[in-house]
């Protein structure tokens, strides 16, 4: 392949182009970067809001958005943890991804039945999610949780954090989905052009109330390792993880536009977020900074992405 | 006479097509000069280039002598060049007096009184019938066509580019353009005239220009050119070949609805379709003929006393396709084809279930399948992992076509199949056209195109305002028939 080949090539991967960028910056920054303890570190932070982005994936690939990611990420973790800490771990577990898959189903169906815009739908179930979470926890977080309930988010299998296996495995399951499943045929087209889809045969609605079940059921995995992580579930989770979660999806490729997108893109996406997390602490810039760092690298990569 | 507008050489290419090869065209002061040619011959293309809403690749523009050419419609106007398009660019809730001075404001002292005061004597002098303070959206069509002719004449448009004015309006509103046309010769006006009927070009125009695949084929005093002459210029090429028809009608019917009603869009509709047999829906624009398809196939909320496919009698449902039906929409950009989609994806959109197992999609197979459509279709393709908008237009029709028609469906709808696509995409459609009708699919050709509609035909539906005017029996095909139907008036 020639060099403007291989150019063209990484084009179509900014992600990839930027995380490697990024990592040689702060591996010349700063020598404590480099390290195998930090670098598992970084992955098990992003692990959080890579889940998260994996689902919302999906739902901007099909031209939608999913605000209400952070709340119902909420309302399944004082869920759960109401359940688990009265005895069974199981039953909470289950609860939370069963109230999560809800409540990205609920949505789905607003957005696929009532015709109305994703953004607008969701915009209200993060509020309603919101209440249900403050009204169930009376605003109090919920500690104290059973050794094995604890695994989930502090056990490693060789030295790897569970929360990574999690990650990974979450990542091969929507990979799969998106590449080799009719679900993901679909999801590429509602959003790539939603009246040929239908005329095509492709129940539209139906398929627009998995995608946003899947994103509300991931919001809920996520929200079982942060809980179980930090032995606590607070009604002030996830606030604001559903911008977290789009800008590791845009930085991955994807348009809101929809029909455009990738779940590898979106990986490094996030990983882009929390590496940059991780080295601007590690060089001690000010917290007052570091947003607007993240915000000038989502429009660059927006602005590289416009050019291809 | 002067000579105020002159092209030559102009050539425009889009993506996979070359709109415009070395295109010459003039016009005098005074004159109404006709542009011919069949849907796809270039006639659009040329006038955004006159109005400046395309730049040509090559070629030269002279106005009034001057080399130049318009970097934007809004130049164009201030230059005198004003279009009158097919779809009226007006405001619906503002008044006529309001959409006349709309960007012409700052000429004038402006108040609502005076404007109105302005306007009524502009209408007066032209001699239209139209009220200064009315709002656009009471006015019909062809009023609305008065609006914008006024609004031009208030800009001092020297020449005047009227886009297929007479396809949306009555015969007595026709007659009444074609007075206003007369009157603008008078006032030294040019006028460009674009229109399907050769009849009116005959009756209006002084000189005609005949374009035919993005090129000139030649032009003249109407005068001196006959009405056959002038279709050999347009088609160029005998009937027989431009129009292949090899089916045969059988009396088995294979398709029934009966007082289909679809939305606002269709009332009290009823037809067959017998195997072998194609049947033609035609109609102008908004009398519902596209709405039938939308309206069987289920897109569009529909509902009817009886459809009976096959022998079958069905309900109507969200999904007809599942019965049989099957729809070639008429944007395949907007309806058809998912664009950023390659070739093979959109071709297993509509037939997942063919290679899915557990939800599982087999690209092995997909490829296979793919493969085995684009040589059966010969669709042109450098690869089946291209993009279907890298497509030209007649490839892109094919690859809908061919997802479409692997469903096997009972009954097809194609809705104004060869928009858009170049004369020799549009004889293997008609081919296709053909083949399906004998292998006993029904066949339901829905076309704006009179041309096609009479000479591929076997019995013609007519639609006009929502309601089946008249069927044509094949001897009763004409273009003079179907138009009468469609706008209404008794044969």
């Amino acid at each position: 392949m020639s060099w403007k080949g291989v150019l063209k090539k990484l084009k179509e991967y900014p992600a990839i182009v930027g995380f490697v960028g990024i990592v040689i910056l702060f591996s010349l920054l700063s020598d404590r970067f480099m390290t195998l303890s930090n670098f598992i570190n970084v992955f098990r932070q992003v692990s959080i809001q890579a889940i998260i982005a994996f689902g919302m994936t999906l739902v901007i690939i099909s031209g939608g958005i999913d605000l209400s990611v952070g709340s119902v990420f909420a309302f399944s973790a004082v869920l759960m943890a109401s359940i688990v800490k009265n005895g069974s771990v199981f039953l909470g577990i289950l609860a939370a991804l069963l109230v999560g898959a809800l409540l990205g189903a609920i949505n789905g169906f607003i957005i696929a039945k009532g015709k109305i815009q994703p953004f607008i739908v969701t915009l209200a179930t993060m509020a309603i999610a919101r209440s249900l979470t403050l009204v169930y926890s009376q605003g109090m977080p919920i500690t104290g949780f059973p050794q094995s309930f604890r695994v989930i988010g502090r056990g490693d299998v060789a030295g790897i954090p569970v929360p990574i296996i999690i990650m990974f495995v979450v990542f091969g399951i929507v990979f799969y989905i998106s590449m080799y499943t009719k679900l993901g045929l679909y999801t590429y087209a509602i959003g790539g052009n939603e009246t040929a889809a239908k005329l095509s045969g492709v129940k539209v609605d139906r398929y627009k109330i998995i995608i946003y079940m899947i994103s509300g059921l991931l919001a809920a995995t996520s929200a079982i390792i942060l809980t179980s992580r930090l032995n606590s579930a607070q009604p002030t989770f996830g606030t604001g993880y559903e911008l977290d979660a789009i800008a590791a999806v845009v930085l991955g490729g994807a348009s809101l536009a929809g029909g455009k997108g990738t779940v590898v893109g979106t990986l490094f996406g996030a990983l882009i977020m929390g590496i940059l997390n991780n080295g601007l602490n590690l060089l001690n810039v000010s917290p007052f900074y570091q947003q607007g760092v993240k915000g000038i690298v989502i429009l660059i990569a927006v602005l590289i992405e416009r050019e291809s | 006479m002067k000579k105020i507008l002159e092209l030559k050489n102009i050539t425009k290419t889009f993506p996979g097509v070359v709109a415009l090869n070395k295109v010459k065209f003039d016009l005098y002061e005074g004159e109404v000069h006709a542009l011919l040619g069949e849907n796809g011959a270039g006639k659009s293309t040329l006038i955004k280039i006159i109005s400046g809403v395309y730049r040509p690749d090559s070629g030269e523009i002279f106005i009034n002598g001057r080399n130049s050419f318009f970097t934007s419609p809004t130049e164009a106007i201030k230059e005198g060049v004003a279009t009158i398009h097919q779809e009226l660019n007006l405001f619906e809730e503002l008044t006529v007096a309001e959409n006349i001075f709309v960007g012409n404001i700052e000429k004038f002292v402006f108040t609502k009184s005076r404007m109105i005061k302005i306007t009524e004597k502009l209408l007066n002098e032209l001699k239209f019938p139209i009220k200064a303070d009315e709002k656009v959206k009471n006015l019909n069509t062809s009023e609305k066509q008065l609006v914008s002719i006024a609004k031009a004449l208030s800009l001092n448009a020297k020449i005047i580019i009227m886009d297929e004015p007479t396809a949306t309006i009555t015969e007595h509103e026709t007659k009444r353009l074609f007075e206003i046309i007369k009157d603008l010769k008078k006032r030294n006006i040019s006028v460009i005239f674009i229109s399907h009927r050769l009849e009116e070009v005959f009756e209006i125009s002084d000189r005609v220009t005949v374009l035919r695949d993005g090129m000139f084929i030649g032009s003249g005093k109407t005068s001196e050119i006959s009405k056959e002459e002038l279709i050999k210029m347009m088609v160029g090429r005998k009937i027989e070949e431009m129009y292949p028809k090899f089916n045969v009608v059988s009396n088995k019917e294979i398709f029934r609805v009966e007082n289909l009603e679809v939305g606002n869009f269709v009332q009290n509709v009823s037809f067959n379709v017998n195997k072998g047999e194609i049947f033609g829906i035609a109609g102008l624009v908004g009398s519902g003929k596209l709405e039938i398809a939308l309206g069987i196939y289920g897109y569009l909320r529909s509902k009817w006393d009886k459809l009976i496919i096959d022998g079958q009698a069905y309900m109507p449902s969200k999904n007809m396709l599942k019965y049989g039906v099957a729809l070639v929409p008429e944007d395949r950009k907007k309806m058809g084809l998912v664009l950023d989609m390659d070739i093979m994806r959109n071709i297993i959109l509509q037939n997942a279930n063919e290679v899915t197992k557990f939800g599982k999609i087999s690209w092995k197979k997909s490829k296979e399948i793919t493969n085995e459509e684009v040589n059966k279709y010969s669709i042109k393709v450098s690869s089946i992992k291209q993009k279907a908008k890298t497509l030209s237009g007649g490839n892109q029709q094919k690859v809908v076509l061919s997802k479409v028609l692997r469903k096997k469906p009972k009954i097809i709808f194609l809705v104004e199949p060869t928009r858009g696509i170049d004369v020799g995409a549009k004889v293997e459609v008609y081919n296709i056209v053909n083949r399906l009708a004998n292998e006993g699919v029904g066949v339901v050709f829905i076309s704006s195109e009179l041309p096609e509609i009479v000479s591929l035909c076997d019995r013609v539906l007519v639609m006009h305002r929502g309601r089946a005017t008249g069927i044509l029996s094949k001897e009763e095909i004409n273009q003079e028939n179907i138009l009468k139907l469609a706008t209404g008036v008794d044969i």
